[in-house]
Formats: structure tokens, sequence, C-alpha cells
């Protein structure tokens, strides 16, 4: 079941030993940060000057298949730069070497949910996205770079959306849909800086989510559109295609008057949003936790997502999955938590009757891959740990291409990549 | 939502922090809390957050203290500086109020202080996220903003989003 690929691993090696030993390895990972860093807590406010520490890894990666069956792995490296990798089909431990890509000095979010992604379309295009934190707070473009010989080159970095505010455009997800239409959705505060406020605060709830399209894979983009009023505002979105082909997208929405659930719509012109989840979570607060979803073989949806709901009078909070109908809507009956009261950042994936969910189980500075998998569609599922490591890694990744499922997962020492076996 | 109490009393303790109020550099005196709330707030360095500094801040104070768990995309978070502020400014009342920025460090995080108002402190997060998370709370599943109120007697109430105001009079009890 498990296959390990050493991409960063040698050259991290070797420059922890350099530097004197594996224990600097998460220091040494990227290059120095100018900061004015002070003492720890019996610190004096004014702070004593202190030599420039290493910032943590940024190790949150996008990973997909292209169409001849290579797996890629997008990311940052040990200085910050983008860089893109592949491993062939028959072997995906045979990685070859990162290849650094020109993003023109952007600075790119690798964290948590905000990670570079990539995607490959029909005609020999590849595209890779990422949010570019602007210097004012809370604010992003989504930039994009895009090839049409196979990503053996890449055009310098574009902005894909018309709005030019230096306001929030964050957390994108991009996908190919069956007609070869690049779309592209973002998380937007355009709506909310525009409306009035009242008192200090906005009168628009949430932000929203706008996307757009490109018919030639990345060279020209239609208008900003939106999907819908009053998301939440810092997780990631879920993309997945259905039965007809056209993109579906879920959402951590804001429902009245301040309800974190889940929201769900086709990418098309007009189309109504759905509400996938019910947990009921009122709260002013960012879970920072975006949902997962995958088509299922009846032309519904499996979904995952984390919530904090009531039962028995108690809050819970647990990452839940569930069956979806073809609108969106849940079927309330196989609403189930993930059994890992510690799980957190799940992924979900499916062909046919297989389905595949992951996430990652911290405890400590120990954290667990695990796998729930399923023959017969998610009514039962298999539990299995696939790995531990200690310290940093990012989110496991769930990279699909026809039957054939694989987890990535990146720490600080290597990138692991589990192939899934039912 | 998700409130805890527990307890850190002890006459150790207390002499502690005494001894830690009386020396400059160790940390900020009541006074200087107390103009950081009606002056705009001029913070200009960035404290490592772990789990060892988080046990010594329970134990040994400053007190009483609000800890905003904050990251530079929580655009939910200002809000809860408004009100601690706000709070602190109306009832007169003299409190450390930090900001703990959990995904970024050095300049990343300085850059971000001018949105938390009336904030004391400055801390960034130094290690594994999830590990100082766990360590801080291991129900705490990196919502944020996730507050923590420590009293003067040590006791902390957990809130995950703005504290209410029944929550806000026990803290400043």
């Amino acid at each position: 079941m498990v296959r390990r690929g050493r991409v960063w691993g040698r050259w991290l090696l070797t420059l922890a030993v350099a530097l004197g030993g594996v224990g600097a390895l998460a220091q040494h990972m990227h290059g120095a940060e100018v900061g004015a860093v002070g003492g720890g807590a019996g610190g004096a406010a004014g702070g004593t000057a202190r030599p420039a520490k290493a910032p943590r890894p940024q190790l949150a990666t996008g990973v997909a298949f292209a169409p001849d069956g290579r797996l890629w792995l997008t990311g940052l490296d040990a200085q910050g730069r983008l860089f893109v990798q592949s491993a062939p089909a028959q072997d995906l431990q045979a990685w070859n070497a990162p290849r650094v890509l020109d993003t023109a000095g952007d600075v790119i979010a690798a964290d948590g949910e905000n990670r570079p992604k990539l995607a490959f379309g029909p005609r020999g295009q590849v595209v890779i996205s990422y949010t570019q934190p602007r210097a004012k707070p809370y604010t992003g473009w989504i930039r994009m770079l895009r090839s049409s010989d196979g990503g053996q080159t890449f055009s310098a970095p574009f902005t894909v959306h018309a709005d030019q505010q230096e306001i929030t455009h964050r957390f994108e997800s991009i996908a190919f849909d069956a007609e070869g239409v690049l779309h592209t959705v973002w998380i937007d505060k355009r709506d909310m800086e525009a409306a009035p406020k009242a008192g200090k605060k906005s009168s628009y709830r949430g932000a929203a989510i706008y996307r757009n399209e490109s018919r030639d894979g990345g060279a020209s983009f239609g208008p900003d559109t939106k999907v819908a009023d009053h998301s939440c505002e810092c997780c990631r979105i879920a993309l997945a295609p259905g039965a007809d082909g056209q993109l579906r997208a879920m959402w951590r929405h804001v429902f009245e008057p301040n309800v974190r659930d889940h929201g769900f719509a086709v990418l098309s012109s007009g189309a109504p949003v759905a509400r996938a989840t019910f947990d009921g979570w009122q709260v002013d607060a960012c879970p920072h936790h975006g949902p997962g979803l995958a088509l299922a073989d009846d032309g519904g949806f499996h979904a995952v997502w984390f919530g904090i709901r009531k039962e028995r009078g108690e809050d819970v909070a647990a990452v839940r999955y569930a069956r979806l109908n073809a609108d969106g809507s849940p079927r309330l009956s196989t609403v189930r938590a993930l059994p890992d009261e510690a799980a957190e950042h799940a992924d979900v994936a499916a062909a046919g009757a297989r389905v595949a969910v992951v996430w990652r189980s911290v405890e400590g500075a120990r954290s667990t891959l695990r796998a729930w998998l399923s023959n017969d569609g998610g009514q039962t599922f298999q539990r299995h740990a696939l790995a531990q490591v200690q310290g940093d890694n990012d989110h496991p990744r769930l990279a699909q291409q026809g039957a054939r499922m694989v987890v990535v997962w990146r720490t600080t020492q290597e990138v692991q990549v589990h192939e899934l076996r039912f | 939502m998700n409130c805890v109490s527990d307890a850190h009393d002890g006459p150790t303790r207390r002499r502690l922090l005494a001894a830690a109020l009386a020396l400059p550099g160790l940390c900020v005196s009541n006074q200087a809390l107390a103009q950081h709330h009606h002056a705009p707030a001029a913070i200009k360095t960035v404290a490592d957050f772990d789990t060892a500094v988080w046990t010594r801040l329970l134990r040994e104070g400053p007190r009483p203290a609000a800890y905003v768990f904050t990251t530079t995309y929580c655009s939910t978070c200002p809000a809860v500086f408004e009100l601690l502020h706000d709070t602190l400014r109306t009832t007169k009342a003299r409190a450390e109020l930090a900001a703990v920025v959990m995904d970024a460090q050095g300049e990343r995080a300085l850059v971000h202080a001018h949105h938390y108002r009336g904030v004391t402190r400055l801390y960034a997060f130094n290690g594994f996220e999830p590990e100082i998370r766990h360590a801080v709370d291991p129900k705490w599943r990196n919502i944020t903003p996730y507050v923590v109120l420590l009293d003067r007697q040590g006791r902390t109430q957990r809130v995950i989003g703005p504290p209410g105001a029944a929550q806000l009079k026990t803290w400043l009890a």
C-alpha cells in the first residue's frame, strides 16, 4: 500500500548534517526572514535584537496526475520559491529533480489551506495557481502560470481575476471541466468592501464566492462572476465534476444569521446554492477548515467537512462524511463522524464503489496519516493508519486518475506517496 | 461555546508574579498596560510562543490577561480585539492583551499588529503549529479567534470567537 518518494529528503539530510544534525532540519528549511524578533515570554516589550531565525517551513503542496499518468507536485522550496517536479506512473518514488519556476518575486501563500495548485487541460495545457498575499493585511490576488507544452515551459505569472483592488481574492481552486474549460473559483470581498458599514463592521455577512472561465487554457479569461454571496472567509473550496462533466463547488457558507455550514452549486451562470450540511454551527470565527467533494457512481457526491454540532446538549467537533444528492442536498441518514476525534483536513476521492477518505490526526508532535476505505460506495469503511511522523507536515492530498488513487503527504524530510489499494 | 475553567492558585505564583512585575524588561507594567488601552498600539517586537512559553505564562502571569490566537488571514479576529479593548477601557481595568499569531513570524506577523486594537504584546508560534495548539487545548481545532482569558487568580476561560459579557465580567472580577 505504501510507497515513499524521497524528494527533498536527500538534500535536506545533507543540509542538516552540514549544519550539525537532523535536529536542525526544520529550522533550516527556508532562508532567513528579516524580522524584529524579541525574546520569549520573559522578553522585554522593547525587545532585544536577536539574529533572524529561519521561519517555519511552508509545506502546503498541490498534486495532480498528468494525462500521461505522471504524478506532479508543486510547492515552495526551502527558499520560498515555487517548484514543480514529477514522477513516472510506473514508479511514483522516482521523482525527477525539482524545477524552480519564475514567479517574478511574488510572495506565495503555502501554509495550511493556502497552497499552490496545478491542473492539466486536454491539449497539453498545465496551469499552476497560488494566492499572492498583498502588502495590506487580509488581501491577496490569485496568480497563475500557464504552459501549453505539457509543462516543459511556463509563462510569467499573471493575475486571474479582472478585479484589481487590493482586497481579498484568496483560497482559489482550479479545475478543467469535461469540455476543457478552465474554471477558477475563489473567495472575494469586493461586495463586503462596497457594503455600507454598521458601526465599525461591514453590513455584509462574510465574503463571496467568485469565479471565471478560460476557454483557451488560461490564455484569456471571461469576466468575474459571482457564485454566491456570504461565504465564510478562510476555508478552501472543494471542486468536483458532476456526472454531466460540469464542475460543482462546495464551500463553507455563512447562512443566516451566522451559521457556518456548507453551500453547494454548479459552476454555471445563475445556478442556485444548495445547503449541503446542517450542523447548525453558529460562530463568529474562522474555522480554517474547508470541505472535500467527490462524484459518486450514482450521480450524487461523497462529501467530508469539519463542523461543530450540538449532540445531546454538547458541542461536538468532528470531521464528518455524508452522501449528497446530485443537487447537493445531503442524505441525512448517511452523515457520520470519521472514527477519529483528532481528524483534521480530510480529503475524499471515489471511483465506482471505491471511496477513499484520508486525513491527518495530530497528537502533540506526532502526526498520523489515516485512511478510511470503502468498497461499497461509502456504506461501510475500513480504517487504516498509513504513516506517522514527528514534526511539521502538510495536510494529506489525494490525487486520482481513473481508478488509481494516491495520497501525497509532505513532511520536512520527504514527500510520501501512498498508493491506495482496496 | 467551548468554555472551560481551571485554577492555578498559590502563594508561590503570586510571589513570582510580584517579582516579575518588579523587574523592568521582564514584563509590561500595569501602568504601561493602562496606557496601551488609551493610545494606539506601538508594538515593535514579536516574541516566540511555544509550549514552554505557554506553560510559563499560565503559571507566572501577567494577570489578568487575554490571549487571542489569530492568523494573518483571520478577518473575524480584529473584532475580538476591539471588544476586549473596549471592555478594558470601559471598566478601567488593567490587563495584558496579547495577540498570538499562528501562521507567520517576524515582520510578517508584525505588520498585522496595528489591526489588533489595544494589543500590549505580540507573540508568534515558533514550532509545529498543531503541537503548540494541542498544548494550549487538545480539543481546539485551529478555529480562530480562539481566546484564553486568564483572571487574577490564574483561572482560565477558553472561548471560540468573541467572549460573552458574562465571561468578560468573570475574567475581570
